[in-house]
């Protein structure tokens, strides 16, 4: 650590990882309940838990986020964050209102909810993934305000980077297209339309932003391969990301209600998003095999290899799959868009958060990398979580195969809950690769805690 | 990646070819597009014009990317890869238009 | 049609040139390639897309190219080969030793290219007025979607001659450091070569 205040980072990373154990818990009781419906009904009906495993999903990742912008801005900067202060008191009312809200998505009914929470004054609430109560939506954005405050003083005062540009670009980008949440137009397809806005523009906009700029920066840190020469890695795959990513919202926009001639914007644009993704994965084992030194933080290393592969995998081509018009007419919302969403979101955005973990952490404990003993335990959780992700994936691939095929495709197309139970079978597996993807879990929590001789931080 | 061209290379070698070349080269694009034109002009249709105007323009995209984009003497996966695209796109055009001709 | 492509892109004098030169080269940054062909591989898509959606529809696509512009497609490929041959001599005296007259060179293809917009405008304007949009036909929604895909690159690729036009001028460009002017002058060409199909697919093929 260069920089005292990169220590604010800290807290973020723990709340980041207290809440993906949430997650992963309502997880694997949603995987329980998709064969036994009953279960936990109705303390947790499934609605709720599938919120909340969601929710939990976005809010842990933008703690991963901002712990990462954190630590990354004042090194890349060159000089400490504009405030610290600033930084732990928006930590706290973020985590305070995270909690508070999924609290209320477990205590009271939603309609209850939304009246407590003024949903009569301005109604945002009811939307897939943009289920928060009016006055968490307003404290996201204050909270994101003055993050983003914080961060652009400190950059405006030191060094600009294409690194640290690229992820303000990214960050701003999230907090003015989430700004799109508040705007919930009665008609059901304008309401539909600018959903994605905020939910495709996300995370096949900006967050791509954002983790290509996470991943570089460790890239140039455990690599020690020039600045330049990642920069202008940088600088191609945003840019495919944003022409291949913004059009192909259009991929959305197939049977809502929109023109005809989204079908083929959709369809030509969206097959074109894995190739950032593929230049992602040729970067970083370029830069790992260029590397000019052996950095000591092995485990590191592994995750972000692991991020090129899995999002390449995960939303390359696991999107590919069901993103063209003609596909998608037969798959759309079937168990192959949970497939894609669990290894996407997996793949990209899970690993990358826990390769700038990973890395900063050792060194936000005054090490440069942990002892062999806790690396080791570390890349078995790696390996775990990700194998287990691939199985997961396979299996709901599977059920979808054929629930599209039996429900949809067959001459004699049966009900959809006939159906869910010709491929129970594939959920009982499922959620078998569940339980060891939350085993994967509890050894990364370990690694934490496993002792050994760490590896000093040299001064150079 | 690639760093510049090494400093001291002996003038008379070049990798951008001489201006008469280049000059040569785009007087016969100029004549192709012409020929491209008066195709389109004429009205004229069939699977024989539409092969001479795809060799026409496959010749032409030869031309800028061997010789404009200087990928002659580049390692022989780039003009490779820059061709096998031209071929792959005019044979996918040449199979949609005889489809569209059966059907 | 590999005969003809032969014939045309190998005259007799290339062997004696590629002979004696020492090394392979890619040209630029090796960074712009890999985009470069991203580029090439969105526009194929779209090449192929456009041909087989035709094929589902000759009459449509066949009556409706009719009401196209050949002429101002014509000329727009003539302006776009002769800015990019402006930029290869541009190149050429930048490894020349000529650093500062490439910027003329360039200025002339920045010039080419900011006619091939104000065609493409003139042209833009007459078919909205009458009555073309995205939703009027397939044939129409591919036409407009294809050009201004492709005019977007038009004015990113002015912007990067712009940059190069102001480089040159400070003379940056030298046989000693040729990577800047290269990467720019790569691009510029892929927005040219992919107009070669373009043209006679969308204009002419029938």
């Amino acid at each position: 650590m260069k920089y005292s205040s990169q220590s604010v980072a800290m807290p973020y990373f723990i709340a980041a990882i207290g809440l993906f154990v949430g997650q992963i818990i309502f997880g694997l009781a949603m995987g329980l309940q998709y064969v036994v419906g009953d279960f936990l009904f109705p303390e947790i009906p499934f609605n709720v838990a599938r919120m909340v495993h969601t929710n939990l999903l976005i809010v842990w990742l933008l703690f991963g986020f901002m712990g990462a912008t954190y630590f990354l801005i004042p090194e890349e900067a060159e000089t400490e964050l504009y405030s610290p202060k600033l930084a732990l008191l928006m930590f706290w009312i973020f985590l305070i209102a995270g909690a508070a809200t999924i609290l209320g998505y477990l205590l009271v009914p939603y309609s209850t909810l939304a009246e407590m929470t003024g949903n009569n004054i301005l109604a945002t609430m009811g939307r897939e993934f943009l289920e928060q109560p009016l006055i968490t939506k307003i404290g996201i954005v204050i909270v994101a305000l003055a993050f983003l405050f914080n961060i652009t003083m400190t950059m405006l005062k030191g060094r600009k980077t294409v690194i640290s540009i690229v992820l303000l670009m990214g960050l701003w980008g999230l907090a003015i297209f989430f700004l799109f949440s508040f705007y919930n137009p009665g008609n059901l397809v304008k309401d539909k339309f600018y959903w994605w806005w905020v939910v495709h523009l996300w995370v096949e906009g900006v967050w791509e932003l954002i983790m290509a700029a996470i991943l570089a920066f460790v890239l140039i840190k455990v690599t020690g391969v020039d600045r330049e020469v990642i920069e202008k890695w940088l600088y191609v795959i945003i840019t495919l990301a944003l022409v291949t990513g913004l059009i192909g919202t259009g991929h959305h926009y197939f049977w809502i209600g929109t023109p005809s001639y989204w079908q083929w914007l959709g369809s030509i644009f969206s097959a074109l998003e894995p190739i950032p993704f593929f230049a992602m994965t040729v970067f970083a084992f370029n830069m790992v095999n260029r590397r000019r030194r052996e950095h000591p933080n092995k485990a590191a290393v592994l995750w972000a290899l692991g991020t090129g592969v899995m999002a390449f995998l995960g939303a390359g081509v696991w999107g590919f799959l069901h993103t063209l018009a003609p596909v998608n007419y037969y798959t759309h919302g079937s168990q192959i868009t949970a497939a894609h969403g669990h290894m996407a979101f997996y793949g990209a955005y899970v690993l990358v958060v826990l390769t700038i973990i990973s890395y900063a952490m050792p060194l936000l404990r005054g090490r440069a990398a942990n002892g062999e003993r806790a690396q080791v335990c570390e890349m078995w959780a790696f390996w775990l979580m990700t194998i287990s992700m691939v199985f997961i994936t396979l299996f709901l691939t599977a059920a979808g195969i054929l629930q599209v095929w039996l429900q949809r495709v067959s001459d004699t197309p049966m009900p959809f809950m006939a159906v869910q139970d010709q491929i129970s079978l594939f959920y009982w597996m499922r959620l078998w690769a569940g339980v060891v993807f939350a085993a994967g879990l509890v050894t990364y929590l370990a690694s934490f805690f496993v002792k050994g001789d760490s590896k000093p931080l040299i001064h150079a | 990646m690639q760093t510049q061209g090494s400093s001291a290379r002996a003038l008379p070698h070049s990798d951008h070819g001489t201006p008469l070349r280049a000059t040569v080269i785009w007087v016969v694009l100029i004549a192709a597009t012409i020929v491209t034109w008066s195709v389109g002009e004429s009205g004229a249709t069939g699977p024989a014009i539409v092969g001479l105007l795809f060799s026409i323009a496959f010749g032409k995209g030869a031309l800028i990317i061997l010789d404009y984009m200087a990928l002659r003497r580049a390692p022989l996966m780039w003009p490779m890869l820059a061709l096998g695209w031209m071929t792959l796109v005019c044979a996918l055009i040449g199979i949609a238009y005889w489809k569209g001709l059966a059907a | 049609m590999n005969t003809c492509a032969q014939t045309l892109v190998s005259p007799p004098a290339l062997p004696a040139v590629a002979s004696d030169s020492p090394a392979r080269r890619l040209p630029g940054d090796l960074a712009i390639w890999f985009f470069i062909l991203a580029e090439l591989l969105a526009f194929g898509a779209f090449f192929i897309a456009y041909a087989f959606a035709r094929a589902n529809n000759v009459e449509l696509f066949n009556e409706q190219q009719l009401a196209l512009d050949r002429n101002a497609g014509a000329l727009n490929t003539i302006l776009l080969l002769t800015s990019s041959y402006f930029v290869v001599r541009a190149v050429q005296a930048a490894e020349a030793g000529q650093g500062r007259r490439a910027a003329t060179w360039i200025a002339g293809g920045f010039a080419c290219g900011a006619g091939f917009i104000v065609v493409k405008l003139f042209e833009y304007t007459a078919k909205f007025a009458a009555g073309v949009s995205l939703s009027s036909s397939t044939f129409h929604m591919f036409y407009l979607v294809l050009t201004f895909f492709h005019f977007m690159h038009v004015i990113l690729g002015l912007v990067i001659l712009a940059a190069l036009w102001n480089g040159a001028r400070k003379g940056r460009y030298s046989p000693g450091n040729m990577n800047g002017i290269e990467t720019g002058a790569a691009y510029w060409h892929m927005v040219d070569l992919v107009w070669l199909i373009l043209f006679p697919l969308v204009y002419v093929m029938r």
